[in-house]
């Protein structure tokens, strides 16, 4: 659809918003006094948007103002005469390190993060398909089903199998070259998705086989899998339907996260998701997001330390996700032991996200984003999405290109668990 | 339900709640500045560009109402704002958005201005906050900020997910335990049991503190009574004969004696003495010896050596932390020495503990129980939550406060708290609040797993 094609008011209101994505990072306007909080603070959003709109970053672009985690961690550049030439490092990872199943390689060390037909408008889910098949990398469809509009993309487009099982077909997986269990969510560890039921209209409940209006509660956990070897009979039911797709496996963080990891091992994965308790959610209980599960900070450590001890720590991929708002974020969270990362919430701020925590309410999102609403999903235009998102990308290649090679390596893999290359400055970071 | 009754008839427990809005209007979180020139002109030149089409020239951004009025963003509804800075973002050079500086004054002792907010909904819905987005706050803490709660990424309480919380038990019991039971010849106990009784949550409703408040103390009782809890009230307020007895514990002070309660259906009435100075500590023993019948509940500090004071005989304890204890960093891990130093000694299953311990919001109360505490007394977000004005001593409550409206305050913030505890209890696994009590292995503490996690990090240090 084109801008022209769209009803008037749709129109007014979509060139407003473009104009404001725009004006806000040119800092004529200050910063918005009410934007911002300590893990996304005013400047990490407008520089966001800023990176989306494809112009050189002026603003701060690293860090948040948590006070600990990656806003406390810094890189230990190499003397000058020691760093690479970032246009020679190679950020290219692969997926499969097991030998069984399909070679596959991204380009860029992250993907995107599952993200359901319900949590966000198909818009969105579209915009993320089609800047992932632009990158060669992988977006998710989350636990609310394959819509239609994801099949030409289906080479870039991860099928979710959650607890909900939400449009989960046969095809659905067979079409998918990496399939996704979903086993927990760091937002709400242990608690299942979340669609509150003014969300859940027609066209959602249609894709996920239920009744309109009627907020989702997805069981937790799987009721099939309470063991490693119900893990390993999963894994293989899935790959008795589509033998040619990578199993990834997402978890959250608990206290016996490396644990989970070696029994996804055993179990058959591929990818191990490791999905911090600091993530994002379309809906979660407050008490859920700060409290239960540990930061993908502490947790990354832990898994990569016991994977390398245990001797499959080549054998097995680990992605992280919890809190990746930057390519700082991705750069730390390599060097604390993940091979790459997964992208949720940044994604959004592209597109206009302020952060407000209201996606769960009523209509949803007032950008457009977060939700199912007919007329508020007009306001991304998954071209203009897509291209958001790929000038986002392009900014983080081009910064992690930078701190790779500054720290004088010439491959993102050999960054993989190098916290010597880490500087703990509770409060500050690195300058850019 | 006290644990007579439940033996009569079974029924599932469940407490009710119902919208109860404020009484004090709560100043709205943003402020919306409208340069109303500026908003007129643009009208007027998209009525120009429009050629007269209203629909498209007064359409407004907001999708929560902030310009609804007839008059649209000249007079704005700021109580709608929920700050997604739709507007702002639109229009700069028109529209701002700004944390309303008002909201400040709903600071409480130990919690900002939007925790206070959240003891404010619990309270009028009795629902558990729900939210999009992650987590927006600083990156751990100190104190509760300090410590995360485990998940469990298969164990399940019930194997039924969201939809089986109503059978994970919040229920707690009060009361002494024998170490080990003995039988005679005839296969009976020779020891009797201490007395024991029930109670659904965790949660005491801590009324020591008022004085002269006696509506108050009526509503924390009628609370404790419909939420199957206990009330402590000061003995000269604990009168059976206006109040609903069975669910209250007089609190005897210092130098007194008097108090006793009959507890309803038969349960042991509970007293508890205050033992706070440590001069007062032989009146626990000497109690105990003239009152078998009764729970007795000794109220001392926290950092009390507690060993002894089990072996004199103390069966059920009330730890109370001063206010510099309640917002120390390390309060955590007072109750987790505590809790440790008495199972260390062979004590902590003959003992009930009970922490007043500045326990402010409901994860709060999870993670205490989890360093050790079987239940933690509430004071100052019961009074948060019945719009009390902290400022003056006594707190003042609202003038317009009835029973009815207090109680349903104190009912929906209670049900929150228990809804938001079996969000924990379900998280973790856990098939009751028992089995969190002390549950150290499932806690994870930030110094400890940063040590772990960045020790080798050139420049990390402990923190002090």
């Amino acid at each position: 659809m084109t801008a022209d094609s769209r009803d008037p008011v749709i129109r007014k209101h979509i060139h407003a918003l473009h104009d404001g994505f725009d004006a806000w990072p040119g800092g004529s306007h200050g910063s918005p006094p009410a934007m911002g909080d300590a893990r996304w603070t005013a400047p990490l959003i407008l520089s966001t948007w800023e990176q989306a709109a494809g112009r050189p970053a002026t603003l701060e672009t690293g860090t948040g103002a948590s006070g600990g985690g990656f806003d406390a961690l810094a890189f230990r550049f190499a003397p000058e005469g020691d760093r690479a030439d970032p246009a020679q490092v190679a950020l290219g990872i692969p997926l499969n390190r097991r030998g069984d199943g399909p070679s596959i390689e991204i380009p860029i060390p992250w993907y995107g993060a599952g993200m359901s037909y319900g949590s966000v408008s198909e818009e969105v889910m579209l915009a993320r398909a089609m800047a992932a098949k632009e990158w060669g990398t992988f977006t998710s469809t989350g636990e609310g089903g394959y819509p239609d509009v994801l099949v030409p993309y289906a080479r870039h487009v991860i099928t979710q199998v959650a607890t909900g099982m939400f449009g989960i077909r046969e095809e659905t997986i067979q079409r998918a070259r990496i399939i996704e269990i979903k086993y927990a969510q760091g937002a709400k560890p242990g608690l299942g998705g979340h669609l509150l039921g003014d969300k859940a209209t027609a066209a959602v409940a249609a894709m996920r086989e239920s009744v309109p209006w009627v907020s989702l509660f997805s069981p937790f956990p799987f009721h099939s899998v309470y063991s490693v070897e119900d893990h390993r009979k999963h894994i293989d039911w899935l790959r008795s339907v589509s033998p040619g797709s990578l199993i990834s496996v997402k978890v959250s963080t608990p206290t016996d996260v490396d644990m989970v990891a070696v029994g996804s091992y055993y179990a058959g994965a591929h990818i191990l998701h490791v999905d911090g308790s600091y993530g994002g959610t379309g809906a979660a209980p407050e008490i859920a997001k700060k409290n239960i599960a540990m930061p993908i900070e502490l947790a990354l450590p832990r898994v990569h330390r016991f994977l390398a001890e245990e001797g499959i720590r080549d054998e097995l991929v680990v992605l992280a996700s919890g809190g990746i708002r930057s390519a700082d974020d991705v750069a730390k969270a390599i060097a604390l032991g993940a091979d790459g990362c997964v992208l949720g919430t940044v994604e959004l701020v592209a597109l206009g996200c302020t952060r407000c925590s209201n996606c769960e309410r009523g209509r949803g999102c007032p950008f457009g984003l977060t939700t199912t609403d007919p007329e508020l999903s007009q306001l991304v235009d998954p071209w203009w999405g897509a291209e958001r998102i790929s000038n986002l990308y392009a900014s983080f290649e081009r910064r992690l290109r930078r701190i790779v090679a500054g720290l004088g390596l010439a491959s993102i893999r050999d960054l993989r668990g190098r916290t010597d290359l880490l500087v703990y400055e509770r409060g500050t970071h690195e300058p850019r | 339900m006290t644990a007579s009754t439940e033996s009569k008839t079974y029924r599932r427990y469940h407490l009710q709640t119902q919208p109860m809005p404020e009484l004090t209007p709560v100043p709205p979180r943003f402020r919306v500045r409208v340069k109303r020139h500026k908003l007129i002109a643009l009208v007027v030149r998209e009525m120009i560009e429009t050629r007269g089409d209203l629909r498209v020239s007064l359409s407004r951004p907001c999708v929560y109402g902030v310009f609804s009025r007839p008059v649209g963003g000249l007079w704005p509804r700021e109580e709608n704002c929920v700050g997604c800075l739709r507007c702002t973002v639109q229009y700069p050079e028109m529209v701002r958005v700004e944390p309303n500086p008002a909201r400040s004054r709903l600071a409480a002792p130990g919690l900002a201005p939007d925790q206070v907010d959240t003891i404010l909904y619990e309270a009028r819905t009795g629902r558990v906050p729900v939210r999009g987005a992650g987590y927006r706050g600083r990156f751990g803490g100190t104190s509760w900020d300090g410590m995360w709660l485990d998940m469990s990424e298969i164990v399940r309480p019930t194997r039924d997910g969201i939809h089986g919380r109503e059978t994970i038990s919040t229920a707690v019991e009060i009361g002494g335990k024998l170490p080990t039971l003995t039988f005679d010849d005839a296969g009976q106990p020779v020891d009797p049991a201490p007395p024991l009784r029930w109670v659904e949550l965790p949660f005491v409703l801590d009324g020591t503190g008022l004085a002269d408040t006696t509506p108050v103390a009526a509503i924390l009782a009628e609370t404790a009574f419909r939420a199957g809890t206990l009330a402590l009230l000061p003995a000269r307020f604990a009168d059976p004969g206006s109040m609903t007895g069975d669910q209250l514990a007089a609190v005897i002070p210092s130098g007194e004696t008097d108090g006793a309660l009959h507890g309803a259906d038969g349960d042991p009435p509970l007293l508890e003495l205050d033992l706070l100075d440590p001069a007062d500590r032989q009146r626990g023993a000497l109690r105990r010896a003239e009152s078998p019948g009764a729970i007795l509940v000794w109220r001392v500090p926290l950092g009390t050596d507690l060993a002894p004071l089990i072996t004199e005989g103390a069966e059920v304890i009330h730890v109370v932390a001063t206010i510099e204890q309640q917002l120390a960093p390390d309060l955590p891990r007072q109750l987790r020495a505590m809790h440790e130093a008495l199972v260390e000694a062979g004590l902590r299953d003959r003992v009930t503990l009970i922490g007043s311990v500045g326990v402010r919001q409901a994860e709060h109360a999870a993670k205490a129980i989890a360093c050790g505490l079987d239940l933690v007394a509430l004071d100052l977000p019961l009074w948060l939550a019945l719009q009390a004005d902290l400022g003056s001593d006594p707190p003042r409550f609202p003038q317009r406060m009835s029973l009815e409206w207090g109680t349903g305050r104190l009912q929906n913030l209670v049900a929150s708290w228990r809804d938001q505890l079996l969000e924990v209890l379900g998280a973790m696994g856990l098939r009751e609040v028992r089995r969190l009590r002390g549950e150290l292995g499932r806690t994870i503490f930030q110094d400890e797993m940063e040590r772990e996690a960045f020790g080798e990090i050139a420049g990390w240090e402990p923190t002090a």
